[in-house]
Formats: structure tokens, C-alpha cells, sequence
């Protein structure tokens, strides 16, 4: 999914471009870009989000352009992967969004003919399509174009030579035009423009536009002009793409039984009783690995620090987990080791930089990313895709628990290959597997009692989380998805660590936030509960259902589904996100793009 | 032309499906039901349509941003008080004669067609019925409306109203004035206008299909499965049987000595055998597992339905995220259901179990009964009777 638009009209077409990408960026955000002709058409992208670009724009003049906000699918994320893309002679800009799936053949052709590829996308060669079959009239070639076009796009082009018309042409990919008085527009989704205006066209499929400051053209594939009807947009759903939830983040909860089957989809068999990665990863996890380090940074180190109760656990190998910043300096790098990098992004400079440093030092390298094509999955040896769709809120909540899922597999694939596994035991954690969507929903259904339990916290200066076990970084994402977006003061701790010194800041008006599973240190987590208690704070215990003993102890209880071991942790996550969530909420905090903060941070 | 799809209903006689998601979400041959309204407008050509929505909207946003290039404009109905109010929600998005209709019930777009090329100013479709006085009978007058008699208790007439419509914007000073006397269905609204002298066009419906009860989605399932193509993109493995159109969704694998007769659709990402036995008419969701041994036939499977080996599914519905162990039996006969303090007769039934139950071996379900969502039921069980949602069977 990518986000376009097109503007022709009397005001700076940089700025009303700049505005449009921003209320575009739910449709991708790991690259910007936009082509502005003054005269020659001035080329400007930038990776990472909108702002980015925002930042480095000098000021240019003009009044006619296109922009596009990127979610990558063709090629990875780089500058010269972003659009607009320019044809060979550098005249004719494009902006597209939408999968060209015979654009190898197209390219190889083109470039028998000479024409010039900077880029690894689909993208470009509409670009050199078009050059090749302008004799003069730019509406003629684009339909000469894009008849040879296999798959779907929405584009958009402008014409150095022509520079009084913007075209924008449709097959399956969206795109609407805004008409405004001597300016019209071109975007994916109508908030693009709705500043400027509500009188909106709609294209059919197979339509091509053109657009002048004055009048607006709709042609069919026949090319012959239609008749169109202008609609007017009175929106009384302010953003249709959070499908009626308040916030992005609200939703990516929500999404979550999705994005968990998303995730496992074609990776088990229940029947078959397996586990399956792509040939790369298989062969890397069947290399004798003596251990495995994993480097990653915020949320997705504690996903990192899960992932080692989880992998040794099932395999007898040593997992050491390491900020990405320290190891890239510090870290040790064997060459028996497997290095798994954690980026949701696949563009986290530390990140990328630790990999680069393992890679160097002959460790064999895996990545779990979000983002196909991204850096980090060209340059690791293997790659695992957590398949959640764009993750829009800051603080990350369906990729977190994407991740955990993906390191269970490997978990429990290492295991099988090392034989430290049993049939029986597989089964049953292919089973729990399958069953997750339904004990997130179950989570998801406790929601107005977590709102309840939210209301105990907002007041608060200072929050803790404790656990034991696999629950201790549960604690310490707990307390980092509170602090990030509530900016109440928020720390994990591991339950018996507390009366080593942190219970110097424990005051009556601290709440704990403890995380009691019955595994093994159910008794001490139960004591810890009581020290907690000796010293006046309040207590919000996490439990599961069947736990009538915890009542006993805490001042409040949310339940989770049950289970051994790791099995209840990714139920106990969605109470965590949910109670950062409301807590946030109810502080009025805003809670997609928290103060100081950026959803992939590119510089170290 | 736009079309007003009034889509903010419950479905409370489908109880327990409707708890989680509302009516129009259902799955009929794994698609939503309002996906086959949406079918029906994109082909007579309507460019835009502006959805209804209030009980569990969210669902419904969140599956369709638009549809196959038409655009969805949504509005929402807070308090569900009637079609006509839902109506009236859509005024200020409407600019001339548009359609109205029911997200829940599946129409051909023949008859929407004709209602478009229609030259007069109000407009409705009719149909012959076999039930006819489960809905709003019509009489005609000249091929125009003259009266609806609602749900009669004898068989008057063979003709019903499918509750859809044409209607200029002059409809909605009517419906204003009645909406503050607190009349809030278009039946209602619609006779109000019959006696005013408003000349009511007719228009008959080739396929027309309202879903009331549970046991409708398995006969419109049924039906809708007719035109289901064969088309196989999973793994298949060897030996296994499939006769007639079979329809098997990506990454589903189907293991050695399973034997599937058409028309039957299974969705993505399923695992079905081996040995497994799949009969006319059936619907299976996605992440759905089917283990070995199992018959299943005439039946709904929603998505993330785990059914264990040795289990026998018969005219049933299992809604999304259940969990049968092995040897589960849904018998299925003739019997008598309460639906919301009615009796009613149904044919051949067997089980209707709502979303993430769990059932325990061995257990046998009477036909027609219902268990309601997130019930867990205790192995060598004979349910009997209605379960009500979240209750435990010990």
C-alpha cells in the first residue's frame, strides 16, 4: 500500500503536496517524495516518515506536482527506491502505487531501447513507458502505456514539456479527483484534499484524467471522454481508515487475532505436526548453532529477552539478548553464533549497524522484520516476515506480539531439530498456536473492566511492574508502553529484585502492576505481593482465570486465559497494551504520536 | 445513483451469531452477507453507497474501506430504532432519487436494475413467496401499490415487499414528520405515502432471499454454494477424492483418502484430513482444522474452527473460533425452536453452536439446539436443550 497525489492549480504546490502526504501516511511511511516542475521537474525523497522529507525541503517554486508516501513491496527502502520516478530523459515524472507484475519483462525490453533503471522497483518503468511513447501529447502515451500494463496501479505523471496537466490513471488501485476553482487534485483517499476541497470525481477502473488548472477531462479505456458527476463530500467520520476506532493504536490492539493468523499462515501444520520456514531460514537454523544472540532496541529487545526463556527453554542453547546500540560497540561476536535481529521497521540504524557488524565478524545472521524488502533483509543471510500490515500508532502492539510468535516457531523449531522436543509436546504447542485468536478475543472482550482498572492508575506519578520468569519482560513492556504514551513515570522490574533497592521509591501512592502465573515461583511472587502490600502501595494483579488464590492478596485482578509456562504471555500483553492504552486515553495524552518519539528511528 | 444500505441491525433471532458481530457480517459461503448486496449494486453500475451502520460497526468498517472501486460512504445510527430513522441518518449525503435496501438480504441485480430504469418517482420491489406472511404482504392496483398488510395471520396474498425501494428526496419530509411521532419503519413511512395519493411503482425480483434465522443461513448457504466454481490452490495430497465444484482457498492442505463432493467451499490456511469426508453443501472458514475421520455435510464452518477426528456435522452451524474435540455428534432431525419467545418448525436441523465454545469427546447435541457463545462443555455430554452464552456444562 502506498499513498499518492497529484496537484495543479495557483498555490505552492509543496505545501499543499506536504499536507496531503501527511493525512496519507496510514498508507505507508518508510520513504516520501515529491516532483514539482519549476520549469525542470525538481526531484526531492527522503526515507523514513513525511516529516523527514518535511525537514530537508529547501523551498521550491511552482505550482503544479505530484508526492507519494511508501509502503515497500518492490525493491527495498532506499532513496532511489522512493518515488516520483523519472523517466530516462528526467522530463516525465510518476508517482504509483499499486504491483506492475510484468515489469521485469517491460524493464528488459526498455532497456534493449536504452533507456536508463536507477531504481529496483516495478515503479520506474511507467516512467520509461511513457517517455518511450511520448511524441508529444502526454495523455496519448499514457494510454499507449498502460495498456501494456499488467497488475493494478493508481498513478499519476507530469510532463516537463506540458507543464500545464497532471494525468492520473486507475486499474483496482484508488484514486479520487478534487476540484477546487483553478486548482484540481489527484489523491489515494479524499483527506488528502479535503482541506482545499469537498467536490470530489471518482474514477471507474480503466479511466484515465486529465487535469489543467481550469477543467477537469475523464476518459474510459476507449478513449472517449465521459460524462462525470462532480460528488460533494460532507464526511462526517473524520478517519474512515481507523475503521471508527479513536486511535490507531486502539485498533492495532483490536487487529491482533488477525495479525496472529497473518503470522503463523503457511508456517504449521496441525496435522502434520511441523513447523516451516522458507529454505534460507531452515538451512540456517539446521547450521549446528551453539548460540544465539539477539540484538534489538526498545519494544522489540523485550520481545528479544522473551524469545531467550522461550528458545532455551525448548533447545538446551545459550540465547544472550543485547541492545543493538551497546552490541554493535561492545557485543562479542563468535562465528558458531546465530545473530536474530529484531526491527519491526527493518530500517533501525542500530539495528542495522549490529548486523552489519555480526556479519563482518562471519556469524550467520536472521532477521524478523515487518517491512518486506526493507535494508535489513538484504543484508541478513535470512529473513522472517511478521506479515501484521502496516503498524501506524508509535508505540508497537500487534508487531510485538508478532514477534513473540515468530521466536516460539524458531523456538520450537530449533527444538525439533535438536530432538529436544517431543511429538506430543509439539502438538500441544501447535494447538496453543492455533488457539491464540481466541484467547486475544477473550482479552479483548475484558475491555471495559481494564478501563476500570485504568482509572486506579491515571492519577499516578509513578507506576511498577513486576514478574518472575518470562513475566519480567512482560513487566518491562508493560512499563514501557505505559510510560511512552501515558508519560507516567514507568518501570519493570523482576520480582525479586525489588527489595535489592528499587523498594527505596515504593510509596503509598505507587500502584504495582504484578504479573502472577502459576508456574513454579507462584509462591514467591505471592510474597512479593505481600511486600508490596507491607508498604501501603496498591496492587492490580495479573492472573489467570482459575487463580481463586490471588483474590486473597491484590486489591485488583484482571484475568488472562490459562496455561503453563510461556502460554499465557500473549493474553497477559494485549492487559498490558490495553491498560497503557485507556490509561493514556484518560489523561488525554496523545496517544499515536507521543511527545519526543518516532515509529522508526533511522539515526543512532 | 446512490444506494442506502441499512445495515445497523443486531439480527437478534440469530443470537448467539450475532453477539460479536452484527447480522450483515455473517459468512454465507465464506462471504459476508452484505458482500453479495455490494455484488448486486456494482453491477447495474452505481457509483457510490452510503452504509447504515450501528450495532458492532466496527466490523463492518473495518472489513470494507470500499468495494471493488465503489466508493462506501458510512454513516452511523446510534440508537437502532427503526429502517426509517436509519433512512433518515443518510439525508444530508443524498442529493436525488435514490435506492434503498437491506444489507441482509440477498437480491439479484436484476431486479435493482429494473427499479433504476423506472420512470416513475417512487418505486418498489415485490416478490412471490412461499411464506408470505412472515413478511409485509402487497395488494396491487394497476401495477402500482396499493396497500402492504404486515405479517398477516392468514394467507391473503402471495406477493411480499422486499423492503426495497426507489424514492426522490421529497421522502424525507415525510419521514421527518413521521420520525417525530415517533414512527421509525419505512412499512410504516410507506403507507403514510400510500395515503397521501403517492403513485408506488412495482418492480418483481427474480432471487430474493431474507435471512431471519439461524437455520436460513444454512439454506441460503446452500444455495448460494451453487455457483461456487471449482478451483484448488492449496497442497492436495495424493489420494484424495474431489467430485464436483470444490473450491479450496490458498495454503489449505488437504491430506491423502479425503473424499470432497461439491458444491463445497473451504477458505485459506485450512488442514482437513486425512480421510476426512466433506458432503454438499458445506462452508468452510479459514484456520480451520478438520481431523481425521470426520464427516461433515450441509453445514456452515466459520473461521479458526477446530473439529476433532471421528465427529459427524449435519446441517449445522459452527461459528467461528469452537473447538470440538474428537468424536462430536450434531444429530439432525425434524424439531420445534424458541427463538425469542416464537415456536418454530424446522425441517431437517442439527447443532448451532456459537463462537469460541469448547467442546469436550464425545458429546451429542440434539437437533436444534442452540449453545450460545464461549460455552464449555464437559466430555460424554448429551445436550438436550438451549445452552445460553458462557455457561459451563459439568
Amino acid at each position: 500500500m502506498c499513498g499518492i497525489i497529484g496537484y495543479n492549480g495557483f498555490r505552492d504546490a509543496d505545501i499543499v503536496i506536504l499536507n496531503g502526504l501527511k493525512k496519507l501516511e496510514y498508507r505507508g511511511y518508510d520513504s516520501a517524495g515529491i516532483a514539482i516542475i519549476d520549469k525542470k521537474q525538481q526531484v526531492y525523497k527522503e526515507i523514513g516518515e513525511i516529516k523527514n522529507l518535511e525537514e530537508k525541503l529547501p523551498k521550491i517554486k511552482g505550482t503544479i506536482g505530484i508526492g507519494h508516501t511508501r509502503w515497500a513491496t518492490t525493491g527495498g527502502v532506499t532513496k532511489n527506491n522512493a518515488h516520483p520516478h523519472l523517466s530516462t530523459s528526467g522530463k516525465i515524472a510518476i508517482v504509483h502505487n499499486g504491483i506492475i507484475e510484468n515489469y521485469v519483462k517491460l524493464r528488459e525490453n526498455l532497456e534493449k531501447k536504452g533507456f536508463k533503471f536507477v531504481s529496483q522497483t516495478d515503479s520506474e518503468i511507467i516512467a520509461n513507458l511513457i517517455e518511450d511513447n511520448y511524441k508529444g501529447n502526454l495523455k496519448d502515451a499514457v494510454f499507449s502505456a498502460i495498456k501494456k500494463l499488467e497488475g493494478y496501479y493508481a498513478i499519476v505523471v507530469t510532463c516537463e514539456d506540458e507543464p500545464d496537466k497532471i494525468i492520473g490513471a486507475r486499474l483496482q488501485s484508488p484514486l479520487v479527483i478534487g476540484v477546487g476553482d483553478n486548482e484540481n487534485f489527484l489523491a489515494s483517499d479524499i483527506p488528502a484534499f479535503l482541506k482545499y476541497t469537498n467536490r470530489v470525481i471518482y474514477l471507474n477502473e480503466a479511466e484515465i484524467c486529465v487535469l489543467t488548472k481550469k477543467d477537469v477531462k475523464v476518459y474510459n479505456k476507449d478513449e472517449k471522454v465521459v460524462d462525470k458527476k462532480e460528488n460533494v463530500i460532507d464526511w462526517n467520520i473524520q478517519d474512515a481508515e481507523k475503521s471508527g476506532f479513536p486511535h490507531f493504536m486502539l485498533k492495532e490492539i483490536y487487529d491482533q487475532p488477525d495479525t496472529v493468523n497473518q503470522v503463523l499462515r503457511g508456517r504449521i501444520s496441525e496435522i502434520h505436526r511441523n513447523i516451516n520456514f522458507n529454505e534460507n531460514v531452515e538451512n540456517l537454523l539446521n547450521s549446528n548453532i551453539s548460540s544465539i544472540q539477539i540484538v534489538a532496541c526498545g519494544t522489540s529487545y523485550y520481545a528479544g529477552l522473551i524469545g531467550k526463556y522461550i528458545i532455551e527453554k525448548f533447545t538446551d542453547t545459550p540465547v544472550f539478548v543485547e541492545f543493538a546500540s551497546e552490541y554493535r560497540y561492545f557485543g562479542l561476536k563468535h562465528e558458531s553464533s546465530l545473530v536474530i535481529a529484531i526491527t519491526q521497521s527493518g530500517e533501525t540504524l542500530d539495528t542495522l549497524a549490529a548486523l552489519r557488524e555480526a556479519k563482518n565478524s562471519g556469524c550467520k545472521t536472521l532477521v524478523i522484520t515487518n517491512v518486506v524488502g526493507s535494508t535489513a533483509t538484504r543484508i541478513s543471510d535470512a529473513y522472517i516476515l511478521m506479515q501484521s500490515g502496516p503498524e501506524i500508532g508509535v508505540a508497537a502492539t500487534k508487531t510485538f506480539t508478532s514477534q513473540i510468535i515468530v521466536l516460539l516457531l524458531i523456538a520450537l523449531k530449533l527444538g525439533m531439530i535438536k530432538n529436544k522436543i517431543s511429538a506430543v509436546q509439539l502438538y500441544e504447542y501447535i494447538r496453543y498456536l492455533r488457539e491464540i485468536p481466541r484467547t486475544v478475543r477473550d482479552v479483548l472482550n475484558k475491555n471495559n473492566e481494564i478501563l476500570d482498572i485504568a482509572k486506579q492508575l491515571k492519577n499516578a506519578e509513578s507506576v511498577f511492574f513486576i514478574g518472575r520468569g518470562v513475566n519480567y519482560p512482560l513487566s518491562l513492556e508493560g512499563a514501557l508502553k505505559l510510560k511512552e504514551i501515558s508519560y507516567i513515570h514507568a518501570e519493570g522490574f523482576a520480582a525479586g529484585e525489588l527489595k535489592h533497592g528499587p523498594f527505596a521509591l515504593l510509596t503509598k501512592s505507587t500502584p504495582v502492576v504484578v504479573i502472577a502465573t502459576k508456574d513454579a515461583t507462584y509462591d514467591k511472587i505471592l510474597a512479593n505481593i505481600g511486600e508490596v502490600k507491607a508498604r501501603g502501595s496498591q496492587v492490580i494483579a495479573i492472573a489467570e482465570i482459575d487463580d481463586t488464590e490471588i483474590e486473597k492478596h491484590a486489591d485488583f485482578v484482571l484475568r488472562v486465559p490459562g496455561g503453563s509456562g510461556v502460554l499465557p504471555s500473549i493474553p497477559i500483553i494485549v492487559v498490558l497494551q490495553l491498560l497503557a492504552y485507556h490509561v493514556a486515553d484518560l489523561r488525554k495524552c496523545s496517544i499515536d504520536k507521543p511527545r519526543n518519539l518516532a515509529k522508526s528511528v533511522t539515526v543512532e | 445513483m446512490k444506494a442506502v444500505i441499512l445495515a445497523a441491525g443486531e439480527g437478534k433471532r440469530l443470537r448467539p451469531f450475532t453477539e460479536t458481530m452484527p447480522k450483515v457480517m455473517l459468512p454465507i459461503a465464506n462471504k459476508p452477507i452484505i458482500e453479495y448486496v455490494f455484488d448486486a449494486i456494482k453491477k447495474t453500475g452505481m457509483d457510490e453507497i452510503i452504509l447504515v451502520v450501528g450495532y458492532k460497526k466496527e466490523v463492518i468498517m473495518d472489513y470494507f474501506k470500499e468495494y471493488k472501486g465503489i466508493k462506501i460512504t458510512y454513516i452511523i445510527q446510534d440508537k437502532q430504532l427503526g429502517t426509517a430513522h436509519a433512512l433518515l441518518q443518510a439525508k444530508d449525503n443524498l442529493k436525488e432519487s435514490f435506492i434503498v435496501l437491506a444489507g441482509d438480504n440477498i437480491i439479484d441485480d436484476k431486479g435493482i436494475q429494473k427499479l433504476i430504469q423506472d420512470k416513475s418517482e417512487y418505486s418498489i420491489i415485490v416478490k412471490e413467496h412461499p411464506y408470505p406472511s412472515k413478511y409485509g404482504v402487497v395488494f396491487l392496483e394497476n401495477q402500482n401499490l396499493k396497500e402492504i398488510v404486515e405479517k398477516p395471520k392468514e394467507e391473503i396474498g402471495k406477493f411480499i415487499s422486499t423492503g426495497i425501494y426507489k424514492f426522490p428526496m421529497n421522502v424525507f419530509k415525510k419521514l421527518e414528520q413521521l420520525n417525530k411521532q415517533g414512527i421509525h419503519d419505512l412499512s410504516s413511512v410507506v403507507e403514510s405515502l400510500l395515503k397521501d395519493g403517492i403513485l408506488f411503482s412495482t418492480n418483481t425480483a427474480d432471487s430474493w432471499m431474507d435471512i431471519v434465522y439461524p437455520w436460513d443461513l444454512i439454506q441460503v448457504n446452500e444455495i448460494m454454494l451453487q455457483n461456487i466454481k471449482g478451483s484448488t490452490s492449496g497442497t492436495i495430497e495424493k489420494n484424495v477424492i474431489i467430485k464436483g465444484d470444490v473450491s479450496i482457498g490458498k495454503d489449505t492442505k488437504i491430506y491423502s483418502g479425503s473424499y470432497i463432493v461439491g458444491p463445497v467451499i473451504i477458505g485459506e490456511v485450512c488442514e482437513i484430513g486425512p480421510n476426512a469426508c466433506i458432503f454438499p453443501s458445506t462452508s468452510i472458514g479459514n484456520n480451520s482444522v478438520i481431523h481425521p475421520f470426520t464427516e461433515i455435510q450441509n453445514s456452515i464452518i466459520m473461521n479458526d474452527v477446530h473439529i476433532g477426528s471421528s465427529s459427524f456435522i449435519r446441517n449445522s452451524v459452527i461459528a467461528r473460533g469452537s473447538i470440538l474435540r474428537h468424536n462430536f455428534t450434531s444429530s439432525s432431525d425434524e424439531c420445534t425452536i424458541e427463538i425469542e419467545g416464537e415456536f418454530k418448525k424446522v425441517e431437517n436441523i442439527g447443532s448451532l453452536i456459537g463462537e469460541d465454545c469448547t467442546i469436550e469427546n464425545h458429546v451429542v447435541v440434539d437437533p436444534g439446539v442452540i449453545i450460545g457463545r464461549k460455552c464449555n462443555i464437559s466430555s460424554m455430554k448429551r445436550i438436550r436443550k438451549n445452552i445460553q452464552s458462557n455457561s459451563k456444562v459439568m
